[in-house]
């Protein structure tokens, strides 16, 4: 696999002591376009303002824009199977401007992206998630999650994806948020430090290990899916992923950072780091190296993905701080 | 070997890539992910070389008797590298030196490395720390994990370190169990009990946080285990 | 040996102290370089680092019987750490929270700042530490009868488990619990029901804090509790 290309991604925050509003203003000028424009990226950051560049080029927009003030992060990623449109692309002045016409102009509600507004913050490591539901519409978010909201925002809890859900470990209940009246904001914050990853479907179906589900819109259909036996057993996470399918948001998270790999021909993944794949992959649990790496390599069983598609990872696994914590249980008395 | 560290320093993890022919030897069960074309070898010693008794001395250290070594087949390949709790990674490349590490903090280094067995006299019992030490010797790249962030401190004189803080120093570092400040009484009163003092001249690389701390935080809310 | 360490995320004090918060979000620490004749503040045990020539003293928290009271309604120690520079050239102290997350630095010009029990980390000279009587919505949701009260003109570094996010807040808002950090006098707190009783008990999240008003509120990520809540069914 190589790495040739990357995204450049601006994260939003902004270098030791600039000011907002000056570095808004020069980045405007830098990328020849206006303010606003520029302040409605930062709304939605992390974003990536230009995808699939050479790794050279990368640099020369990372340092045009950290000297304007804002932080801007390089984001390597194997070669592209499927782009995705919805990114506005931005160019530096000198360089041709064709591209910035996908970008809609100034006064025109945000460029109509499908789905909610939303904004995740505090990004890798306890990433928070904004989302505004429209009025009268209905979210579903795991249970525990809220964090903040709006108070005309209403929660009904409801017994979601039936025994199944159950027996994944998850907490029996989704609880709905609905914005009567007008619309709302809710903050949700998962119970595990790390990141959140936003997905539109449309039609396509992600798979997710059974912890990772956030939130979704109403069109899209969690259900749990039993992994058959024979690899449901094996990988000694649980029986079950989660099967997010239909049209609209998903949001699910991952216990520490996230990194996206896309599968060319074939990619092991230790079990417990798996945290979500595209449908379409193939997968079979296997050991790694001889019979003594499977007893004392201590990696035990990994999944081995192959087929075309994206595999999202996880840099921690849960069992190992599980086994850590254990020993700051309260010790039941008899 | 080309060694990247992505998402420093909450939740690090090491992207090594490998030419054909390359070795990186890595402590058992740190892989996280890795192309198809990895080779995986698990021994008790460092591959070609090595005896058993220091794989013993490295299960004293608190260290896995195993290391696990990973090598691509005909093309170069990439492997991920995580560790048990969340926290930072630091690569250092050492020139025919000695550095002595924490147990628990090593995490990968090149073929040429030589891992062994670093004693730190009696004195550790009483820093917070654990008592055994690792000693890498040699010339090449190594990688190094805490929970935390990692920062360097250059000493030359003397410096304070809070025990369970230290991840690794120079070996030109002496160090001594001391208090903080000018009273002992004061020292325990003000919660950092015995502390580390290093001497000399070099560098010690520090856990911002540390493991032990934040457990018992954590304690209140989770449920009984059985005793 | 080289080492191809790069700052990571750093914030430069703009406040009383110099000095920087590092390790980004997810592992703040603050270095405080002392200038000869400064102090800093901090709870005990904060200290990861310093130069061995710094002075540590111990003091009761705000005197004997007001440090008896914070350890026991206030969730705070029984005592603080001052760390003196004496020598005659610049000295550096870092130090942590116990917990991963963010540290923050207000600092305060003859203002008010309310932290909820466990939050407050340090303080250079001219805060002072005080308690206020929190009312029992606070008692009831297992966050103390009283709150902590920094006042005065000096800086205060303030932590909690996650990122730190700041809300202003005009009118009224709802905030889980477990997830207030800090806020403004200008904001009232009043506790309520997530939803209806069915859903407030088995949806998980129970009593919600209503907070009223005009000024600024700090609300954590992530929560201890939160955290708890995602190990227990693991083990």
């Amino acid at each position: 696999m190589t790495t040739e290309t990357c995204d450049i991604v601006l994260s939003g925050k902004l270098v030791n002591g600039a000011d907002k509003d000056q570095v808004q203003q020069k980045l405007g000028t830098l990328f020849k376009t206006t303010e606003a424009k520029i302040a409605e990226l930062f709304t939605r950051a992390p974003v990536a303002i230009k995808k699939s560049v050479d790794v050279s080029t990368a640099q020369k927009y990372q340092r045009a824009i950290e000297k304007a003030g804002a932080e801007c992060v390089l984001k390597t990623q194997q070669p592209p199977v499927a782009k995705e449109q919805q990114e506005p692309s931005l160019s530096l002045v000198p360089m041709p401007e064709q591209q910035a016409e996908k970008v809609e102009p100034t006064g025109v509600q945000k460029p109509k992206k499908p789905g909610y507004d939303f904004e995740i913050t505090g990004q890798p490591d306890y990433s928070f998630l904004t989302v505004q539901i429209p009025a009268n519409e209905t979210l579903k978010v795991e249970a525990s999650a809220m964090a903040t909201m709006d108070t005309n925002i209403e929660m009904k809890t409801k017994l979601k994806g039936g025994f199944g859900r159950f027996l994944t470990g998850e907490s029996l209940f989704i609880n709905d948020f609905t914005a009567a009246n007008g619309p709302g904001e809710i903050g949700i914050a998962p119970g595990a430090p790390g990141d959140l990853l936003h997905q539109y479907l449309d039609g396509n179906t992600i798979y997710l290990q059974n912890s990772a589900y956030v939130a979704s819109t109403a069109d899209v259909t969690v259900e749990s899916k039993w992994q058959g036996m024979v690899k449901g057993f094996f990988s000694g996470e649980s029986l079950f992923l989660i099967r997010c399918s239909g049209k609209g948001d998903l949001w699910f998270n991952t216990y520490g950072a996230i990194i996206e790999i896309d599968v060319e021909d074939d990619y092991v993944v230790d079990t417990g780091n798996i945290v979500a794949f595209t449908e379409g992959l193939e997968y079979t649990i296997r050991k790694v190296g001889g019979y003594k790496s499977l007893f004392f390599s201590g990696e035990g069983l990994v999944c081995r993905f192959s087929g075309k598609g994206k595999v999202w990872i996880q840099t921690r696994s849960a069992a190992a701080f599980v086994s850590w914590a254990h020993w700051f249980r309260p010790v039941k008395r008899k | 070997m080309n060694i990247e560290l992505l998402h420093r320093p909450g939740n690090t993890a090491a992207k090594v890539t490998l030419q054909p022919g390359e070795t990186c030897t890595a402590e058992s069960g740190a892989m996280i992910a890795m192309s198809g074309h990895m080779e995986i070898t698990t021994t008790t010693h460092k591959k070609k070389s090595g005896s058993l008794l220091k794989a013993v001395k490295r299960v004293f250290s608190g260290e896995s008797i195993f290391l696990n070594h990973f090598e691509p087949t005909d093309k170069p390949g990439e492997v991920f590298f995580g560790t048990d709790l969340a926290g930072d990674m630091i690569d250092l490349t050492l020139d025919n030196e000695n550095l002595i590490v924490q147990s628990g903090s090593f995490l990968a280094c090149e073929d040429s490395i030589d891992i062994g067995f670093g004693w730190q006299g009696f004195k550790t019992l009483f820093s917070g720390e654990r008592v055994f030490w690792l000693n890498l010797k040699g010339s090449g790249k190594v990688v190094l994990s805490s929970f935390g962030a990692i920062y360097p401190v250059e000493v030359d004189g003397e410096y304070i370190v809070d025990g369970g803080h230290i991840v690794a120093f120079n070996e030109t570092l002496d160090f001594s169990i001391s208090k903080a400040g000018k009273s002992w009484i004061h020292s325990f009163l003000g919660g950092e009990g015995l502390v580390c003092k290093f001497k000399g001249k070099g560098t010690v690389w520090c856990q911002s946080h540390n493991p032990g701390s934040f457990g018992p935080l954590l304690t209140p809310n989770l449920r009984a285990r059985k005793a | 040996m080289n080492s191809e360490q790069e700052d990571l995320h750093e914030v430069a004090l703009k406040g009383h102290l110099s000095g920087k918060i590092r390790g980004s979000q997810a592992f703040s620490y603050v270095d405080i370089d002392l200038e000869p004749g400064e102090s800093l503040t901090t709870e005990t045990d904060a200290m990861s680092s310093m130069d061995a020539d710094v002075d540590l003293t111990a003091a009761f928290n705000g005197g004997f019987f007001s440090g008896l009271a914070r350890k026991f309604f206030g969730g705070e120690s029984l005592f603080i750490s001052r760390f003196t520079n004496n020598t005659d050239q610049s000295r550096r102290v870092t130090f942590v929270q116990p917990n991963p997350g963010e540290i923050r630095c207000k600092t305060l010009n003859d203002e008010t700042l309310y932290l909820q029990p466990g939050a407050y980390l340090a303080s250079s000279d001219g805060v002072k530490l005080g308690l206020s009587w929190a009312g029992f919505i606070s008692f009831i949701s297992r966050e103390g009868l009283f709150r902590l009260k920094v006042s005065g003109t000096g800086d205060v570094f303030y932590g909690a488990y996650g990122a730190l996010l700041e809300k202003e807040v005009d009118g009224e808002y709802i905030v889980d619990t477990s997830h207030l950090v800090a806020y403004e006098p200008g904001v009232s707190l009043k506790l309520q029901l997530a939803g209806g009783l069915f859903s407030s008990f088995f949806g998980g999240e129970g009593l919600v804090t209503r907070v009223e008003g005009q000024g600024k509120i700090v609300v954590q990520s992530r929560s201890i509790s939160g955290l708890a809540g995602w190990l227990n069914p693991k083990f």
